[in-house]
């Protein structure tokens, strides 16, 4: 069994083909962490809570789209439902259970979390059953690849890239530049002030968990056509976008997205050179960015 | 003997300490005073290595400290309690000393033994009573009143014998009556140990009536130094510091 | 503060001081007693169901226990310990497997191991603010497990290490005998639990209660925190290790389950369960859980559901474990006693 083989790679490295089939593959990967990474450090920025469960949004709107495919045949649909289905799932989840451990200790925060992996996986096993399901390719998608540099690019994964890519610049803007935005912002920095402008904050909170859920709901939708889907698939995704924000810096979306792309990378090249040890290799650039800065490559120091 | 040499700590281009240069010979009582965001806090944080000078000594008896963490600092002998009672809630008030002698006497990280050990007893014992704390022994630290609190942080300096002692505001949150009881607390402590202490203090007649030196700071420097009677004098002092109206009063 | 004029003075030894020595004797005591109880359990009833459930709870309750002296002791909310109770199970068993050694050079092998792997992981970890801990704890968990998955030639990836354990005699015991394995589980749990209550009551576990209560302050008493953090962390990984050897051995094998994530979140609702201010607070939750956890397998497939909702009528309902429970009404019923 072959450890390590720096050949491959360093082939790879020279072949344009090669590599623009990997950047292609690193750049979904990454793009999809980035819409899930993005809520995560939203959701922590104004509401100090890491959302355990922040995986299942993702399990969820994989599994909404792939219904509302089978039953509409409409991919734009598909996306939609799987977007809007996991922001209304995120806003009760927060109003009524979220909500209710505010400032009590991260244990307890840990625990409602928790339950809610294991009550969700279980739903979508009830639901869908245990089994690996697949949504399959859009018909408009099912069309040949396009060769560029002589390396493959199936066009979904140009759709892809460009929803998640027109996504992070929409939420960036936003955040940026509307009204909602600078409460949002002002509530991550100052959640007394908020309330005392007579903002409700109950409000922006939920509606803070439901565009987290919304954009892990999106990524899950957008990933259905091409991987499969299966109960607990929303774990490792967790796992991993927790690694982006911390190698990011939780709270920045900047960070979020180099964090997401440089794991994306990471991935797809990795798994060239180091095929048993590209898990391995994510965990050591975090522990890298940890040891040297502990809090991430755009985070802010914490007073 | 405890020498600042040319300190300095600034954030973000903000001199919270500048330059501070300053003497505590053995067996003082210093008060440190100045108004709000003169750096006084800063100040001690230095000296206890909470946070790391960007230049400068700090020598305690040759020994400079400037760069040590704060377990290490508090190993030379400089003890601080907080502005805020720092203490720990869940342990009593007699855990609380034994424990602390356990650490000061390099043994917190025994573990074949049981809490408390014989030996940390005596000194755990005179740190209460010497704080009157003795017969609240039994008291868990989050039931005790805001007053024995800020006593508890104190003797959680205290016992650990320190050759210098910084009190960050001790009287921080008291009514008058116990302001001035917990002040006459402090400077019989200081009678009796024979320490160096250094305290910070708000409240101007406290200050003139019970500290032998006073130092005054102001935008992180160093305004006056000097005897009560040298510092109600000073001009520089009553024009920046003192200037107000409601303050004369209290120099006059 | 007229409190603190009455103290000047005044009496001060009325009050009863605490007392060291009685409490080790009656550690001591409740050890043999304990360890006398369940040796006598397989002759008193034959069941085997019975001599399993404790074996299980040997396993568990070690690792829950352990959990708690990070957890409940320093305010250190791991939620990837359970990757030492698979590196234990793993460990162990590949020794037995590849190398054919006795049951007690793996055991300590198996320990030297956890400690290299559980110094390097804590050195990294126990710097970091409570949230970060617990989730990069939890990275390091998936870390293992996908190792495991990948390396399929050494671990038998999602198969499990398979083919049996081998369990040759050694000094007279012989682990292939079902009461054998149950005295030496036994043994190792109450060893264990005595150790851990020892640390507890030490010393060291004073210092860690302050490191909980009030970090900053622990280190301007001049407590180098980290390295009891990095200390604790390590001693727990050792009894994490110790209750996934007993799985091994009782299982005559290790799976991938056993380094999952779920292992973790199971040993903190244990805790939870159980509550986590008393030092058997999670040895009760372990037997809980267990229960709980076979009956509602036995009863639905989607025993997820159930687990969570438990969860949450702990974590948002009652806000405390049973013990926790227990101990407050007990001292509520001695002070209006005493009223």
């Amino acid at each position: 069994m072959i450890l390590v083989d720096l050949d491959a790679l360093a082939s790879c490295l020279v072949s344009p083909a090669c590599l623009v089939t990997q950047t292609t593959s690193g750049l979904i990967i990454g793009m999809l962490l980035f819409l899930v990474a993005v809520g995560l450090t939203l959701i922590f920025g104004v509401l100090k809570v890491v959302n355990f469960s922040h995986g299942a949004f993702y399990m969820f709107g994989a599994y909404f789209a792939m219904t509302a495919y089978q039953l509409t045949g409409s991919f734009a649909l598909a996306m939609l439902s799987g977007a809007v289905g996991t922001a209304i799932l995120g806003l009760i989840f927060e109003r009524v259970f979220m909500s209710r451990v505010y400032g009590r200790d991260v244990l307890m925060q840990l625990l409602v979390c928790y339950a809610f992996v294991l009550i969700f996986d279980d739903v979508v096993r009830m639901v869908w059953g245990p089994e690996f399901k697949s949504m399959g390719m859009p018909a408009a998608f099912q069309v040949p690849p396009l060769f560029i540099a002589g390396g493959v690019v199936p066009p979904y994964y140009l759709l892809l890239i460009g929803v998640a890519l027109a996504a992070a610049v929409v939420l960036g803007l936003g955040l940026a530049r509307s009204r909602i935005g600078k409460v949002i912002r002002a509530a991550a920095h100052n959640p007394g002030m908020v309330s005392a402008l007579g903002i409700n904050t109950g409000l922006i909170y939920g509606g803070v968990f439901a565009l987290g859920g919304m954009l892990a709901g999106l990524a899950g939708a957008l990933a259905a056509p091409v991987r499969s889907l299966t109960p607990g698939m929303g774990f490792s995704v967790l796992i991993e976008s927790f690694i982006v924000t911390v190698i990011g810096g939780m709270g920045s979306i900047l960070g979020a997205l180099i964090g997401a792309l440089l794991i994306g990378l990471i991935r797809s090249f990795g798994s060239l050179g180091f095929p048993l040890f590209t898990e391995g290799l994510m965990y050591l650039f975090m522990v890298i960015v940890l040891v040297s800065r502990p809090t991430g490559l755009f985070g802010k120091e914490v007073a | 003997m405890l020498k600042i040499r040319d300190l300095s700590k600034s954030f973000g281009g903000v001199k919270a300490t500048d330059n501070v240069s300053l003497d505590f010979a053995d067996g003082s009582l210093t008060a440190v005073i100045g108004p709000n965001g003169a750096g006084k806090s800063t100040f001690f944080n230095l000296i206890t290595g909470a946070l790391r000078p960007d230049a400068g000594q700090i020598l305690l008896n040759g020994v400079d400290m400037a760069g040590k963490t704060p377990p290490e600092i508090v190993r030379h002998g400089i003890g601080r309690a907080f502005q805020v009672a720092s203490i720990f809630p869940s342990l009593t008030v007699e855990e609380t000393m034994l424990a602390a002698v356990c650490a000061d006497q390099r043994r917190a990280g025994v573990m074949h033994r049981r809490f408390p050990l014989a030996e940390t007893r005596d000194r755990a014992e005179h740190a209460m009573e010497l704080l009157g704390l003795a017969n609240k022994r039994n008291r868990t630290a989050a039931t005790l009143s805001h007053g024995d609190q800020k006593l508890l942080d104190i003797a959680l300096a205290l016992v650990l014998e320190p050759k210098v002692l910084l009190l960050d505001e001790p009287t921080a949150g008291m009514g008058t009556e116990e302001r001035w009881r917990m002040i006459d607390k402090v400077r019989e402590l200081w009678e009796k140990q024979k320490i160096t202490v250094v305290f910070i203090e708000h409240d101007m007649d406290i200050v003139f009536k019970i500290a032998p030196e006073i130092v005054v700071l102001c935008y992180g420097r160093i305004l006056a130094t000097g005897t009560p009677e040298a510092i109600r004098r000073n001009e520089a002092v009553i024009e920046a510091y003192l200037g107000s109206d409601d303050h004369a009063g209290a120099v006059a | 503060m007229t409190e603190l004029q009455a103290g000047q003075g005044a009496q001060p030894l009325e009050v009863p001081r605490i007392d060291a020595r009685p409490q080790r004797y009656r550690d001591v005591l409740i050890a043999l007693a304990a360890f006398a109880l369940l040796a006598l359990l397989p002759f008193i009833f034959g069941s085997k169901q019975l001599l399993d459930f404790v074996i299980r709870c040997a396993a568990y309750g070690l690792f829950a226990t352990s959990l708690n002296l990070l957890v409940g002791y320093t305010g250190l909310i791991s939620f990837g310990h359970g990757m030492f109770f698979g590196l234990g199970a793993y460990g162990f068993g590949l020794m037995m497997q590849k190398t054919g050694v006795a049951i007690p050079v793996a055991f300590v092998a198996t320990l030297a191991m956890t400690f290299v792997v559980a110094v390097v992981i804590g050195a990294i970890c126990v710097r970091l603010k409570e949230i970060y801990f617990a989730f990069v704890t939890l990275a390091f968990q998936m870390l293992i497990h996908s190792t495991i998955l990948s390396w399929q030639s050494l671990t038998g990836g999602d198969q499990g290490l398979r083919g049996g354990i081998p369990r040759p005699p050694f000094l007279g015991i012989d682990l292939s005998n079902h009461l054998h394995l149950y005295i030496t589980s036994c043994a190792l749990l109450v060893i264990g639990l005595f150790l851990m209550r020892q640390i507890a009551q030490s010393p060291f576990g004073y210092t860690l209660r302050m490191i909980r209560d009030n970090a900053t302050r622990a280190s301007f008493i001049g407590i180098d925190v980290w390295r009891a953090k990095l200390t604790i962390f390590v001693l727990a990984a050792l009894f994490a290790a110790t209750g996934g050897m007993i799985m091994a051995l009782f299982v005559s094998g290790a799976y991938p389950e056993f380094a999952y994530w779920t292992i973790s979140g199971e040993g903190i609702f244990i805790n939870m369960l159980g509550g986590v201010t008393t030092f058997l607070g999670p040895m009760v939750g372990t037997m809980l859980f267990l229960i709980l956890n076979d009956t509602v397998t036995r009863l639905t497939e989607y025993h997820g559901i159930v687990l969570g909702i438990v969860i949450l009528f702990f974590a948002i309902g009652l806000r405390k474990g049973l013990m926790d429970f227990a101990v407050e009404w007990f001292a509520q019923r001695r002070g209006e006693g005493r009223g």
